[in-house]
């Protein structure tokens, strides 16, 4: 008992020995560290910013080459969606959604998949981007 | 009483939450709050001042970086332990040679005739010589019983933190302590015997 007793008195001026010390730290440490951890936010930020460049470059470079293959493969087809997509604006006035609805309809929208396949990728990588630059900042940090 | 320790929780949530959005006010708080305890990591690991900074460091930077993938299931102070061991070892690993990390690790005391705690317990705090004893115990030991008795981290804890089983943070314990009872008893015994 009187052993058992030592051993748990042991335990505790052990405990409460080490729980007293304090280990030094250098005085200017979380300073140094707030900088650092400033630059990395700074490096972080400049990264996202290049890859959205090199984003939106790929992206021309990209829609570009599609675009003149698209003119050169399909010259018919890509003549015909461009002129009832401007016969549809320009016939119709204000109504421009509506003209779009009636202009293309589900079965031109099979029989072009490609292109209308490409625009969505642009429209899409637009809105990222608007989206991104509105909210982005607070949805990272939410 | 149930009210309190739940605002104390909320409190810690919205921390948490604010240390997960890279608010500065928030991790400075946080470094302030553990800095000691990774500097003490460090150095238990036997690194030298300039090198516990750098490991500090960079332990502070894992967790600014790695702080969204914290799941919250073991403390925060568990994990930042886990980060600050393993970049302790990762560091020892690269600019330490193998044979000489292994002999680093594993050092032990010597029963050497040097001058024991009992010939200078007069006038000494028994913190400092407790420290002093925990000191000169082989590393692994000694990072098992400061997890253990100051950090009061549970077996498990350890073991996640020091990467070992169980049995061997058991063995640790169990032979750090002993050693230590050698080294403080003729220091301590009249103390621990009276409950002083």
């Amino acid at each position: 008992m009187a052993g058992k007793l030592n051993e748990d008195k042991f335990d505790e001026m052990l405990g409460q020995s080490l729980r007293r010390h304090s280990e030094p730290v250098p005085a200017d440490f979380t300073e140094k560290m707030l900088r650092e951890v400033r630059e990395v936010q700074e490096r972080q930020i400049l990264a996202r910013v290049v890859l959205q460049e090199r984003l939106s470059l790929a992206g021309c470079i990209v829609f570009g080459i599609l675009a003149a293959v698209g003119v050169t493969v399909f010259p018919g087809r890509i003549a015909g969606v461009l002129r009832s997509i401007a016969t549809g604006l320009t016939e119709r006035g204000g109504a421009v959604v509506d003209g779009i609805g009636q202009t293309i309809s589900m079965e031109t929208i099979r029989s072009e998949w490609q292109m209308y396949t490409i625009l969505a990728l642009v429209l899409g990588f637009a809105a990222y981007c608007v989206l991104d630059m509105l909210v982005g900042d607070r949805l990272r940090t939410a | 009483m149930v009210e309190k320790i739940w605002q104390k929780q909320q409190k810690k949530r919205k921390w948490l939450r604010l240390l997960r959005s890279g608010d500065h006010e928030a991790f400075a708080e946080f470094i302030e709050k553990y800095k000691e305890s990774v500097f003490l990591c460090c150095r238990r690991l036997g690194l030298r001042e300039n090198e516990a900074e750098d490991v500090a460091s960079e332990t502070f930077l894992a967790v600014y970086k790695g702080i969204g993938r914290y799941s919250g299931r073991a403390e925060l102070s568990t994990w930042l332990w886990t980060i600050a061991y393993r970049q302790g070892i990762n560091y020892l690993r690269k600019n330490r040679k193998q044979w000489q990390l292994e002999a680093e690790l594993d050092e032990h005391i010597s029963d050497s005739k040097e001058q024991g705690p009992a010939a200078v317990v007069q006038g000494r705090e028994r913190e400092k010589i407790v420290w002093e004893a925990v000191e000169r115990l082989p590393r692994l030991w000694a990072m098992a019983v400061i997890l253990h008795y100051r950090e009061e981290k549970s077996i498990v804890d350890i073991a996640k933190i020091m990467q070992i089983k169980e049995n061997t943070v058991k063995t640790y314990l169990f032979r750090g302590r002993d050693k230590l009872k050698q080294i403080l008893a003729t220091a301590f015994t009249e103390d621990i015997d009276n409950g002083r």
